[in-house]
């Protein structure tokens, strides 16, 4: 295996998907393992890091991480209570997620493993956990660089920009992307709107667009939410997650290399997953794009 | 004196449209941190505030507003595409007055301003006001 390399361990949205119908994209919830050298960092909590722990503490080989969590909702933390490092001696734990400070930080890891929700609180970690803060806007451990930015998802939600090995990975595990164009599309046909006005929501408009993909830009792999078909997301707008449809758009416009859907609907079985990649490859294809994109599946391993 | 908190360009230019004939001081910063620093020693009537930004969120500058003596009343309005319940409890939490969907139109904004800064909004000559 290469020294560097990107794994996915978790690849579902909002609650683990456990059913045999499932298997081939996977069931555990978001978390990916960016290694390079003797450096691991790891980008969500959910119940996919469970695993990742248990082969960690049996590599016995890296007893530093770094865990960055994009946010605390429950598939991105559930995975915490039982993630063996924390709960061996000599290991390290580098946490880093959104909040004013340490202090949200750890109250924010803490709550779930209270009661009467978890019979065995973060105070019995035998790890030492410490917090990373930024310098200069990005978040170093060892040779992977990350940069948080703010993503549209219910609550302060972050992406992560990684440099490692020269290449460039963008992690978006949710994200609702154009949110802005169905409310400036509404307020374009209203009657009393002069010129001026007009032209500024036109602007207001394709400017959100470019904004919300200004972290992508260039990046040879994007790892980003795609969570529904475009039926599923006319119920779910508004709930903070994106049509693949639209991610491979976004994609394309960014100039991404290779796209991976991520962070899949847990209702949708591996049929449907495999018709929503035919469909994404044909939307690449029909953009004259030489975007390759794939499906984030369980166990996958992408060397840089 | 009214502070306008947006990383869109094309937003703030609304906001300068909004008030340009009228006898307002309008100031616009495109990140919460400039804006911050900025905020700490100046008291507008008003504030209207963006959520999503690059770097610091405006939830997270609202709260450090918060805990500057000064700001502890100062109105503001939260103006977003971030139409979640999270985020709508967070902003009334944090003594937001409104909490607005993006786009707004200039005449909503005109007629916030009138109603927040409590004062009358004069119309001047164009191009005499900002």
């Amino acid at each position: 295996m290469s020294p560097c390399y990107l794994r996915f361990w978790g690849v579902r949205g909002s609650y683990p998907a456990p059913f045999a119908t499932h298997m081939r994209a996977g069931g555990n919830t978001s978390c990916i393992e960016v290694r390079c050298g003797e450096h691991v960092l790891i980008c969500d909590a959910g119940t996919g890091i469970i695993p990742l722990g248990a082969a960690l503490v049996e590599q016995d080989a890296i007893r530093e991480l770094a865990i960055l969590v994009t946010h605390y909702h429950w598939d991105h933390i559930s995975g915490l209570p039982f993630f063996a490092p924390a709960f061996t001696a000599s290991w390290t734990l580098r946490f880093f997620g959104p909040g004013k400070n340490e202090a949200e930080l750890a109250e924010a890891l803490a709550e779930q493993m209270r009661a009467p929700y978890f019979p065995v609180e973060t105070e019995t970690w035998l790890a030492d956990v410490q917090y990373l803060r930024p310098a200069n806007g990005a978040v170093v451990h060892g040779p992977i660089r990350v940069t948080p930015f703010n993503v549209h998802h219910p609550g302060t939600t972050f992406g992560y920009r990684i440099e490692v090995a020269g290449r460039t990975v963008v992690y978006v595990s949710d994200n609702e992307l154009l949110f802005l164009d169905e409310p400036i599309n509404q307020r374009l046909v209203e009657r009393d709107l002069d010129a001026g006005e007009h032209e500024l929501l036109l602007r207001m408009k394709e400017e959100e667009k470019w904004a919300s993909l200004q972290p992508f830009l260039d990046a040879d792999i994007l790892i980003h939410d795609a969570q529904y078909t475009r039926e599923d997301y006319a119920r779910k707008r508004g709930w903070g997650h994106s049509c693949y449809i639209d991610t491979v758009n976004c994609a394309i416009d960014a100039g991404v290399r290779q796209l991976y859907l991520y962070h899949l609907d847990p209702s949708y079985p591996d049929v449907q997953i495999d018709a929503l990649h035919r469909d994404a490859l044909e939307i690449v294809r029909r953009r004259g794009s030489d975007l390759r994109c794939d499906i984030a599946r369980e166990g996958l391993v992408i060397p840089l | 004196m009214v502070v306008v908190v947006d990383d869109s360009a094309a937003a703030i230019s609304q906001y300068e449209a909004s008030v340009r004939s009228l006898a307002v001081d309008l100031q616009s910063f495109r990140s919460a941190d400039a804006a911050y620093a900025y905020l700490r020693d100046n008291h507008p009537d008003l504030i209207f505030l963006d959520i999503v930004m690059p770097e610091k969120d405006g939830l997270t500058l609202l709260k450090e507003l918060r805990a500057l003596p000064a700001h502890r009343e100062t109105p503001v309005i939260v103006v977003t595409s971030k139409d979640y319940a999270q985020d709508r409890n967070v902003a009334r939490e944090l003594g937001a007055r409104e909490f607005l969907l993006k786009p707004l139109r200039s005449r909503e904004i005109r007629a916030l301003i009138e109603q927040y800064t409590g004062a009358e909004v004069h119309p001047l000559p164009d191009g005499a006001g900002r």
